[in-house]
């Protein structure tokens, strides 16, 4: 397709506040944590202007500098990280896909008062949303009052200040992004389809996974991304409803700028943690992303 | 290679719905009756159509025949046997929907093989029905597109040899030629035919298209507000339809209405409304009792005035004159107004022969004239 002169002048306009825009606030900020996780922590903050690759060497091990002590600790919090994000993940999943559905069924006006509802939580700041569930999950919180008052528990069950409290404050707080793309794809869903599925003989389960889920997966892989990324680098659900036994990354990396004040390992600690992300997000396009995109551009053009 | 079902079963009867009731709900607080006690018998190895306006009841038969919808009241049975609530993925039917319904993740290769996936068909025999099936529709070469890269006519093929390949008891088509350009259409007709021939496998197709059924049915079960009004052969149909609303449903009509003046052993006469006097040969209404009376367009032959014979006529004058090719369509008015049409195969290399406000005697058989009861809806 041949573009001319002037539109492609048109289109440089266009574009030109949104690159300026990202430029300045999205690849200046990437290029100084670049810059800073490379060089040496100031003795009272700060960074000393020389090459110091020995913060890598803290975290993935053989520092090679008697400043820098190799700590498995790091790797234990990532690891912990990853498995909370895709605990999120998955949760959110399951608790997605079914309702959509319903949702998908329900008559229009209250298909717009549900997709209402569901977004109604951003309405409220994200840390009362949070604190609130301090106050539900608390030893004398609303949960083990419940239970208790019902007869099931004696003590009350530790419901805070661990990976289950932060997983269920991060579902909490991102299923309506797990939701909406899922939404989405299943509103776009031909029922004819899985009416031809079953007249073809398909049993219930068969149409499911030979029809339904193959032309729902461009908005699984989507919410999938979208929720998993923002639970990797959280550190407002971790910090409250984890306390100190629960570090995740984010809490990790808030440490060491504004706590340790030590910025080049805070920036190396980003870099990892945007390099996990990276790689898992190749896997996915290579892997899953494929079928998905190729399933998304059917689904557009059907 | 599917296999005809055995002769003992041609003749008898596959589908039999007894009295069948759909009701809906009106946002009213009332009720529709999409199907009003309708009786249906579906032959084994009969093409039978189900025709007549949208929102007739015919979809609404089909899709309660594939198990998508259920009656009110009344019942199908299968081989005698009756179906009840048996849901569609365990019924011995495919349908070939309006839309397609391809599915679009899917090579056109997995599309045809679908049924025989999901039923766990040994893969070497699922390929060779695979590989029959679009050899039989024309789509050899096309396995391993998928479904947007191919054309409406194909996708439509698609659709047929998915539902066929599962060797069905009855093959349900609901108006799959609609979105097909006329020529294509018309092709595809004479296709379906000669396919549903070649399967002995028994088609219920259901469309709109009056002239879709006339081509390809072995009879026409032909609908009106949740009613079948009549089910014949095509020419009976056509020719004898049962009341009024078939007769102008179905070809081009003259109706005219009237009342019986006389009858006799050549038949009756009647004074119809605009006082015209008309013979028929066939019916036994008796004296005075009211009726509407058929007359094709292709039934009339246009004559100048003052010419004629012993053959009975009506006079009329000449209102529009319309060259369609292969023959003239004389639109014409008889003596108290009302409009009739005239197909005059012999004079159409010369449309000047007649002209609007020209007097005609429109001669007619009475042997060909079709008198209906009045009161039949």
């Amino acid at each position: 397709m041949s573009v001319s002169v002037r539109s492609s002048r048109a289109v440089a306009i266009l574009l030109a506040p949104i690159s300026l825009l990202l430029a300045v606030f999205f690849l200046v900020p990437l290029g100084i944590m670049i810059v800073y996780s490379f060089l040496e922590p100031g003795i009272y903050g700060g960074v000393v202007w020389s090459f110091y690759p020995f913060n890598y060497g803290r975290v993935l091990g053989a520092p090679l500098n008697a400043l820098e002590e190799f700590d498995a600790v790091y790797l234990r919090i990532f690891i912990n990280t990853l498995r909370i994000a895709l605990t999120t993940v998955l949760i959110s999943l399951l608790v997605c896909y079914p309702v959509a559905f319903w949702v998908s069924r329900l008559p229009d006006r209250w298909k717009s008062l549900v997709l209402f509802l569901i977004t109604l939580p951003f309405f409220a700041n994200l840390l009362i949303r949070v604190y609130a569930w301090l106050l539900i999950l608390r030893p004398t919180g609303f949960a083990n009052t419940a239970l208790k008052s019902a007869g099931l528990i004696d003590q009350p069950l530790p419901l805070l200040f661990n990976n289950v409290a932060v997983a269920i404050g991060l579902v909490y707080i991102l299923v309506p992004f797990m939701f909406l793309p899922i939404y989405a794809s299943i509103e776009r869903l031909d029922a004819n389809l899985i009416q031809a599925s079953q007249d073809l003989g398909a049993s219930p389960f068969q149409t499911f996974r030979r029809v339904v889920l193959p032309l729902t997966m461009p908005g699984i892989v989507g919410g999938s991304i979208i929720v998993f990324i923002p639970a990797l680098g959280n550190f407002v659900v971790p910090s409250l409803l984890g306390g100190a036994k629960v570090l995740m990354s984010g809490n990790l990396i808030e440490q060491q700028f504004l706590d340790a004040r030590n910025w080049p390992f805070g920036a190396t600690l980003s870099m990892l943690v945007m390099a996990v992300i990276l790689v898992l997000m190749m896997i996915y396009v290579v892997n899953l992303g494929r079928s998905g995109a190729e399933v998304a551009r059917q689904v557009q053009t059907v | 290679m599917l296999d005809r079902p055995s002769t003992a079963l041609e003749t008898g009867e596959l589908i039999g719905i007894k009295s069948a009731v759909k009701a809906f709900a009106t946002p009213e607080g009332g009720r529709v009756l999409a199907l009003d006690h309708v009786d249906l018998s579906i032959r084994n190895n009969e093409f039978l159509t189900l025709l007549g306006p949208s929102g007739c009841g015919k979809t609404t038969l089909l899709r309660s025949i594939a198990g998508f919808e259920d009656f009110t009241e009344g019942a199908i049975q299968l081989d005698g046997r009756v179906l009840g609530d048996v849901p569609p993925h365990k019924r011995p039917f495919n349908t070939v929907f309006q839309s397609y319904a391809l599915f679009p993740h899917l090579t056109v290769e997995n599309n045809v093989g679908y049924g025989l996936d999901v039923a766990r068909v040994q893969r070497q025999e699922r390929n060779e029905r695979v590989a029959q099936a679009l050899a039989l529709v024309g789509l050899t070469g096309l396995e391993k597109r998928k479904p947007r890269q191919l054309s409406g006519g194909q996708q439509q093929r698609v659709a047929l040899a998915r539902a066929i390949v599962n060797r069905p008891r009855l093959l349900l088509l609901d108006e799959p030629l609609s979105a097909l350009d006329r020529q294509l259409r018309q092709s595809m007709q004479i296709e379906l035919k000669n396919l549903q021939h070649t399967l002995g496998i028994t088609f219920l197709y259901v469309t709109h298209d009056q002239e879709e059924a006339l081509v390809m049915s072995d009879r026409i079960a032909v609908m009106n507000k949740g009613r079948i009004q009549q089910i014949d052969l095509p020419s009976a149909v056509y020719h004898r339809p049962a009341n009024r609303f078939v007769a102008a449903f179905i070809g081009v009509s003259n109706i005219l209405t009237g009342r019986v003046a006389a009858s006799g052993a050549a038949g009756v006469t009647i004074e119809t409304d605009g006082k015209d006097s008309l013979l028929a040969a066939a019916g036994s209404a008796g004296i005075g009792e009211r009726v509407s009376i058929l007359i094709r367009p292709e039934r009339f032959e246009v004559q100048s005035e003052g010419s004629g014979d012993n053959r009975p006529w009506l006079a009329a004058r000449v209102e529009q004159v319309v060259f369609v090719g292969s023959e003239l369509h004389v639109h014409a008015a008889l003596s108290d107004g009302s409009k009739v049409v005239a197909l005059d195969r012999r004079s159409h290399a010369n449309p000047g022969n007649w002209s609007p406000g020209q007097g005609v005697r429109l001669f007619y058989d009475p042997s060909l004239v079709h008198v209906m009861a009045e009161g039949a809806a």
